[in-house]
């Protein structure tokens, strides 16, 4: 068999796996209540932190990343017309490193705390970006002519 | 043999894999291999008389605002990989690639309940949804002409603020290139040049590599034995980009007696300045001419009218426009940047020299434009060079021989 094959086995088997955790935790533990109590709910917290976690740190990560290139940039010196930078790029990419370097670790904390608002604040933000781009998307299709007013060619 | 091509932008005038798209598949058919083709916009001139072509969607809305997208695109966008596309590029990230590769994913798996292939063969998309392709059964090979580490360089150069770098960053999808590029099973690239940069770019081995030189169509680009000007020299490129090392030609210039003109293929004022602005700098800008966009058949004639051909590229992959003109038997005068001192032969299809360095360029130029049989025996030189070297008939017969080794070693290694 292809390797490529035994990892679209691995990835079939662990995805369903994971799905099915996340699922019983996250939804069926808590209902069933008794033979769960003690640790359904914290179960249940984390089968939420988890991949939403997952999500913050991609994001957070993805911030890092990019304040980190900027300052590790190495290319070849400017050309003699390309005025010099004030932009004060490489302060700002330090800030941008230091930033989520910070609200990675307030959420780690938060989920250690098992803090609601570690969760509800990132799940909100995701939510309204996702949902804000689909209201822009909407309003644009709305209030933009399907056709060209009459007489115009 | 039967071959599945799949480039995310198709159209020979929005780039240089849509060329080499058109002119590899015809000259692939030719030499017997069936040819099918998963292509996205722009689409490409027709080429159904030897190919399958497969039409992919893709709204190509990078740096469009929401609200200019027009009606038509506005209603495709909430589709589910539309709108991935749409949520990406809103953060300025380029996800053509990995939205092109997962639909080309997605027709493949449709196209192979009906039709067998040998090989893939990626044009420079190196998209996530390669990775699943693995498992078709076949081996993928891929043409990256350079990574584009080097295009990244060169923004990060002409960057002036933090917001500039920001989006430079998101831009280019570095990492996805990374992990998919290793997991393919050969990389073809067009110059030895080419092989140092992928595996400095990609931690590519260099056995995975293969080099096959671009094409180019001699039958077009050939001398048909205009009269050609004196004192004329011909730059075709793009001058908004750092890497052509336009300023370094301008101030070339201003060394060069009054009579020697320059003529620039590319926008020049009012909608490109910065050739413009450096010409006024050097005080040549009434030696200097923009011809804008013009025709295949006017460029040829600008080959083949020009004195010399001048390229003077900090970085070039290929150097197509030394080609074309070693293939208008017109001399070269070129910087030894990437592929170049590869293209070119030294003293016999032209000169090299450094890049960065105004005198050596206007030395080299003099010293052609004062002696007019070493032009001609160069031009003729030049000739032969590109077509045993660089014409897509030969540029495809490369890439089949690299298909038959491509699958003879993936069929042995299964």
């Amino acid at each position: 068999m292809p390797r490529a094959k035994i990892y679209g086995y691995i990835a079939l088997l662990v995805s369903t796996a994971l799905a099915a955790l996340f699922f019983y935790y996250s939804f069926y533990g808590p209902v069933a209540g008794g033979l769960f109590s003690a640790l359904a709910a914290d179960y249940a917290y984390y089968a939420v932190a988890v991949p939403l976690g997952l999500l913050v740190f991609i994001v957070l990560g993805t911030g890092f990343w990019i304040g980190w290139t900027i300052l590790t940039i190495k290319v070849a010196p400017p050309m003699p017309e390309i005025v010099e930078k004030k932009d004060y790029a490489k302060p700002k990419a330090l800030l941008l490193c230091l930033a989520t370097l910070a609200l990675m670790a307030l959420f780690a904390y938060g989920v250690y705390l098992k803090s609601y608002w570690a969760l509800a604040v990132p799940a909100a933000a995701f939510t309204l970006v996702v949902l804000g781009m689909v209201f822009w998307v909407g309003l644009a299709i709305i209030t933009t002519r399907a056709t060209l007013p009459d007489g115009k060619k | 043999m039967r071959a599945l091509f799949l480039c995310y932008r198709g159209n020979p005038f929005c780039g240089g894999q849509g060329v080499y798209l058109y002119y590899l598949t015809r000259e692939l058919a030719k030499l017997g291999v069936e040819i099918d083709v998963i292509v996205g916009p722009p689409y490409p001139e027709p080429m159904e008389k030897w190919a399958r072509v497969y039409r992919t969607e893709n709204l190509n809305i990078w740096s469009i605002r929401t609200e200019h997208f027009g009606y038509e695109k506005l209603a495709r966008v909430l589709s589910p990989m539309n709108f991935v596309d749409y949520l990406l590029t809103r953060f300025h990230a380029f996800p053509e690639m990995e939205t092109f590769s997962m639909r080309a994913f997605n027709l493949t798996r449709k196209l192979l309940k009906e039709r067998h292939y040998d090989i893939i063969h990626d044009v420079q998309c190196l998209g996530w949804g390669l990775l699943p392709m693995k498992g078709f059964g076949m081996p993928i090979v891929t043409t990256v002409h350079h990574p584009l580490t080097k295009d990244r360089e060169a923004d990060f150069i002409r960057d002036k603020s933090f917001w500039e770098y920001a989006t430079t960053v998101l831009f280019y999808p570095l990492g996805m290139q990374r992990i998919v590029i290793n997991r393919l099973d050969r990389v073809v690239t067009s110059s030895m040049e080419g092989v140092d940069e992928l595996e400095k770019a990609f931690g590519l081995k260099r056995d995975k590599i293969s080099v096959v030189y671009n094409g180019l169509d001699v039958e077009v680009f050939s001398n048909g034995g205009e009269k050609r000007g004196e004192n004329t020299l011909l730059f075709v490129g793009n001058t908004e980009d750092y890497k052509k090392g336009t300023r370094y030609l301008l101030e070339a210039l201003s060394l060069l007696p009054k009579k020697v003109k320059l003529t620039i293929v590319d926008e020049g004022p009012p909608k490109r300045l910065s050739a413009y602005e450096l010409a006024k700098r050097f005080g040549v800008e009434d030696r200097v001419t923009f011809t804008g966009k013009v025709s295949m058949a006017a460029l040829v004639h600008l080959y083949c009218t020009a004195t010399l051909v001048v390229v003077s590229s900090l970085h070039e992959g290929f150097g197509l426009p030394a080609a074309e003109g070693m293939a208008c038997e017109t001399p070269v005068v070129s910087t030894t940047s990437g592929a170049l001192k590869e293209v070119m032969k030294h003293g016999e299809t032209g000169l090299l020299v450094p890049p960065k360095d105004p005198r050596a360029m206007a030395d080299a130029i003099m010293q052609l434009l004062s002696n007019k049989k070493l032009r001609e025996k160069m031009g003729k030189a030049g000739r032969k060079r590109a077509v045993e070297n660089f014409s897509w008939p030969v540029a495809a017969k490369n890439t089949l021989d690299v298909y038959r080794r491509t699958i003879d070693e993936y069929r042995s290694n299964r």
